[in-house]
């Protein structure tokens, strides 16, 4: 499957961002690593190009909290992006916050698949068992 | 005399001929009821008979240059990609569109020269459907090609008739590969020019290809420093009589992708004082700031109707100002230059015969003033002696 993968905003990770890519790799994924600085534009335009059906957004400083408000605003401007997976992960808030509270609140920004502060195999482990899920139905 | 000397430079313009030699330049106003060549013979033929034909060179501009259309199904890579290849080709952009919305689109109605339909990477497929191929019905182009995903073009070239296929503008890692489609426009451009009947016939008297003008200046610009105190970033502006070309240093833009040039150009094909002046008088009406301007040179709209030597001067600074418009954030074509870090602005063609350096000056100071709110004034540079084409044709 093809996976576009990117951090998200002005923020400069750039090993998360390799790693990320790498296991990615390790687990038979076709990937499109747009890298740091990227904008939200450039990863659905990215998925368009390359007919990706996942988009895996990553951040560490917590600029995904600004960015994320706009994905469901922006998202709805594509035609042909209704069954892209949305993937967030890293760290989620500027400072500390619970996942308790986090992860719902991405989930309403748009994404399926929300990891903060997750250790990068457990959160690519929810992603293949989202996959396998989503293809039984 | 070395033999780069011994060359005979010639520049054919819409509205007027440049012949140089080593010691000469002679410029005259084309006498449109003659073919080119019998123009040229009739007032330069002394001249051209000194030289063979190894050692004629000729450019043109009096085309005015091709315009494109752009379909893309992505801002950011597709159309950002073909847009940046076609314009770092000196083509025209006439409009780009956003595949997924090209119902909603106006059809041009003018004969779009070359159509470029572009997207996806080449393991995608399926990306283009019906509704592509009902705006092409509509349309009228005298040329098409596809330059995206690799596996749709079998289904693109089976729709589309004279359909040219060239390698996919993305790769596999979305970056941009320019060479295929810059190639094919640049060779379209050098086509339009040689397929010109008044251009064919100029091979009667060179041996050497036919270059197309602003392919030439721009070949100049990174020697310019050998002939003007110019101070990089500059822009260089030629207006002529059919077109007006803007070359600037990439300094200027952080847009552009395109790597190989140092300085890229611009050609605004409907924005000339002579032939294209009806054109350019319909595009400053709808510039609220030209009634202002025109105003600050202490004339009246009627000036639009005159045939007199004054309105032609008022037309070229009219021209300056509606190009300065067109790339700036006011009126964006498709790049927005960074004016406030620019040193020096150059101009070339006929309109250093027609202005001074102060009446360009003036221009360029309202253009700051009222468009950018700032003091900034770069430094004016007239090239009156069209040193920088002399510069370019002998670098051929």
């Amino acid at each position: 499957m093809k996976v576009v993968t990117g951090v998200v905003g002005n923020d400069i990770h750039v090993v998360a961002n390799r790693l990320i890519d790498l296991s990615l790799r390790a687990r038979g994924f076709e990937v499109f690593n747009l890298g740091v600085n990227t904008y939200l534009e450039e990863f659905f335009d990215a998925a368009v190009e390359t007919g990706a059906e996942i988009l895996l957004i990553s951040s560490l400083n917590g600029e995904a909290e600004g960015w994320g408000r706009e994905v469901k605003l922006l998202k709805a401007k594509y035609k042909d992006l209704d069954n892209l997976i949305m993937m967030i992960g890293g760290n989620l808030v500027v400072g500390h916050g619970n996942a308790e509270d986090i992860v719902p609140k991405y989930k309403n920004y748009g994404f399926d698949l929300v990891c903060h502060q997750v250790d990068l195999n457990t959160g690519l482990d929810s992603l293949e068992e989202f996959i396998q899920k989503r293809n039984r139905k | 005399m070395s033999q780069q000397n011994n060359k005979l430079l010639i520049d054919v313009g819409s509205t007027y001929f440049k012949v140089s030699t080593n010691d000469n330049i002679e410029q005259h106003f084309r006498d449109f009821n003659k073919d080119i060549l019998d123009d040229l013979i009739h007032r330069c033929g002394d001249t051209i008979k000194r030289f063979d034909k190894d050692d004629v060179y000729i450019c043109s501009s009096a085309n005015g240059g091709l315009n494109t259309l752009i379909i893309g199904i992505t801002k950011t890579y597709s159309l950002k990609y073909a847009t940046n290849i076609a314009f770092n080709s000196g083509i025209n952009i006439i409009d780009t569109i956003l595949y997924q919305n090209i119902a909603e689109y106006s059809v041009p109605s003018d004969l779009v020269d070359v159509v470029i339909i572009v997207g996806g990477i080449d393991s995608c497929a399926g990306l283009f459907s019906d509704s592509l191929y009902s705006y092409l019905a509509k349309l009228s182009y005298s040329n098409i090609v596809f330059v995206g995903s690799e596996q749709d073009a079998p289904a693109l070239k089976e729709q589309i008739s004279n359909l040219v296929v060239l390698p996919n503008v993305i790769d596999n890692k979305l970056h941009i590969v320019e060479d295929y489609l810059k190639e094919y426009l640049t060779n379209l451009y050098q086509q339009d020019i040689e397929g010109k009947e008044d251009i064919k016939s100029l091979y009667d008297i060179t041996a050497n290809q036919i270059y197309p003008t602003p392919y030439i200046v721009n070949k100049a610009l990174p020697e310019i420093d050998t002939r003007y105190s110019v101070v990089n970033p500059f822009i260089l502006l030629d207006i002529g009589g059919a077109t007006t070309d803007i070359h600037y240093s990439k300094d200027l833009v952080d847009e552009n992708i395109v790597t190989k040039n140092e300085f890229d150009r611009l050609v605004f094909k409907k924005l000339g004082v002579f032939k294209s002046k009806q054109s350019l008088i319909f595009t400053a009406k709808n510039n609220e700031f030209v009634y202002e301007l025109l105003m600050h040179l202490k004339v009246t709209e009627n000036i639009f109707n005159e045939q007199s030597q004054k309105a032609t001067k008022i037309l070229m600074q009219l021209a300056i100002f509606l190009v300065l418009c067109k790339i700036s954030h006011y009126r964006k074509a498709y790049i927005n230059l960074k004016f406030l870090t620019i040193n020096s602005f150059v101009l070339t063609g006929g309109i250093t015969k027609v202005l001074t350096k102060e009446e360009i000056e003036n221009i360029v100071a309202f253009f700051y003033k009222k468009i950018l709110t700032s003091e900034h004034r770069p430094v004016v540079v007239l090239d009156s002696n069209y040193d920088i084409w002399t510069l370019g044709v002998k670098g051929d």
